[in-house]
């Protein structure tokens, strides 16, 4: 490993870290108070399972953790059980970010639909378990649906604009 | 990760498993943490967010401050509409101004009549909106005033002309709104001018619902509710909005405080209630053992 890797990745760890921080501080503005209107999709989610995918080494499980439990924080969810259900989650897309590399985008996007489903599901259960009081389950659907709708954007976005594409067998012939 | 990666982190894969698995563990810890011993756990939070908000500030006052103005010039286009609606409005306001005035003095007269000891004047700090952490799921709002100012959890929080909901979680500087709306708020109200007692509880929708009204017959939408006092959650007599018929057939208030545009709040000192426990040396009378409160009755 030589320095010009080690900076590539430590520049694009601090552009995902900078991606989720925007995002974070974009649902913080102050505008409106989202009072009876559609949950919006979970960006954090999507960005994170979009780069764990496409490049591993960007997106390092602590950082993931970090940011998310900053989102926890921030957006006043129960402390704790949603990162620990990401770093669940991102663990086995990491897995199968190898196998997923010669797969067309469609059975990507129907394993971040499949993982994702069973996030929402697992966090509301775990509520439920512990008898947390939680909005109807027809807003904790609709924010899952909207987050696999948004995932080939996010996907599109961190391609085209940032660079963040699987690599190619070329490449990883270099490493 | 490339595969010649993999072979060569035979030894690294299993400690990495591991480590994963305790940080998960970590999490699940807090977690259990915060649904056990809630108030420690938000206690931490608002210490977070106290230490991470202020990174954020120097870039959300801009932000928010340009959104503004593009919504500003919005309503630059619909100017002479609102112009004119406004006018209609201020026509009945006068009246109503004129209505108010007279009846400010004969309360004041009936009052000055009866030698009614009115609650002293609330005094209040004032705070600008930092952040709004709200979401469908959650709504509250994050101040920049905290327990540097005095505030403390349970203060009631209005807009300036209706309640907008209470202090919970106190930092440093900043401190939690949580809103009217969030489903976790529930606040004793008093329905006028029938009097009837109730309780207003949110459930994350615009309009929230009414329970446990005494006698629902006695009240009709259009009435005007304040908060009641009850229980010491807040100071009697905040205003809170307006009784309206949802279309699933509830009460629900139409709230006087403006959602939509929330940039100050006044958060409320409270004054603690204080219960009168010595007797006899109090004033020359003996005074019943009963336990006396300071605070006077607010209906009748």
């Amino acid at each position: 490993m030589g320095s010009p890797w080690t900076f590539l990745r430590l520049a694009y760890l601090a552009l995902f870290l900078s991606l989720a921080g925007a995002i974070i501080f974009i649902h913080l503005l102050p505008l409106g108070s989202g009072v009876g209107r559609l949950p919006g999709p979970d960006f954090l989610v999507a960005l994170a399972f979009a780069w764990v995918l496409r490049r591993p080494e960007f997106a390092p499980v602590l950082a993931v953790a970090a940011i998310v439990f900053l989102s926890d924080v921030f957006f006043m969810r129960p402390l704790g059980l949603w990162t620990a259900l990401v770093v669940i989650a991102t663990e086995a897309l990491r897995r199968q970010s190898g196998a997923l590399r010669d797969q067309p985008f469609l059975a990507e996007w129907a394993l971040v639909a499949g993982v994702t489903a069973v996030l929402f599901l697992a966090n509301t259960c775990v509520l439920a378990l512990f008898g947390v009081e939680q909005p109807g389950l027809g807003l904790v659907l609709l924010q899952m649906i909207f987050t696999v709708v948004v995932y080939p954007i996010v996907t599109a976005v961190s391609g085209l604009v940032f660079g963040v594409t699987k690599p190619r067998p070329r490449d990883s012939e270099g490493i | 990760m490339a595969r010649e990666r993999d072979t060569g982190d035979t030894y690294f894969r299993p400690i990495r498993q591991i480590l994963v698995g305790a940080l998960v563990l970590v999490f699940f810890a807090l977690f259990l943490l915060w649904r056990i011993d809630s108030p420690r756990a938000e206690r931490i939070r608002a210490n977070l967010i106290d230490r991470a908000l202020p990174t954020y500030e120097w870039a959300l006052t801009p932000v928010t401050r340009l959104a503004e103005m593009a919504e500003g010039f919005q309503s630059y286009a619909q100017l002479y509409e609102q112009n004119q609606e406004l006018r209609r409005e201020l026509r009945q306001m006068r009246a109503w101004r004129e209505a108010a005035l007279q009846l400010e003095q004969q309360n004041a007269k009936l009052l000055d009549l009866n030698k009614v000891r009115l609650d002293p004047a609330l005094t209040f700090v004032t705070g600008v909106v930092l952040a709004d952490a709200g979401s469908p799921f959650r709504q509250s709002i994050l101040l920049n005033v905290g327990a540097r100012d005095g505030i403390q959890d349970g203060w009631a929080t209005t807009d300036g002309l209706g309640l907008v909901g209470r202090i919970s979680g106190v930092g440093q500087s900043t401190s939690r709104v949580i809103l009217l709306t969030d489903s976790n708020s529930r606040v004793p109200i008093t329905i006028q001018p029938s009097g009837q007692r109730a309780l207003l509880s949110g459930d994350n929708s615009t309009l929230p619902p009414v329970d446990f009204v005494d006698d629902p017959d006695l009240v009709r939408p259009g009435d005007q509710v304040v908060s009641s006092g009850d229980g010491g959650v807040f100071p009697s007599g905040l205003l809170i909005g307006q009784l309206a018929l949802g279309t699933d057939g509830r009460l629900r208030v139409r709230l006087a405080a403006d959602y939509e545009r929330l940039e100050f709040l006044r958060v409320l000192r409270s004054r603690p209630v204080s219960p009168v426990t010595v007797d006899g040396d109090l004033v020359g009378l003996p005074s019943p053992r009963a336990p006396l409160t300071i605070r006077t009755p607010t209906d009748g």
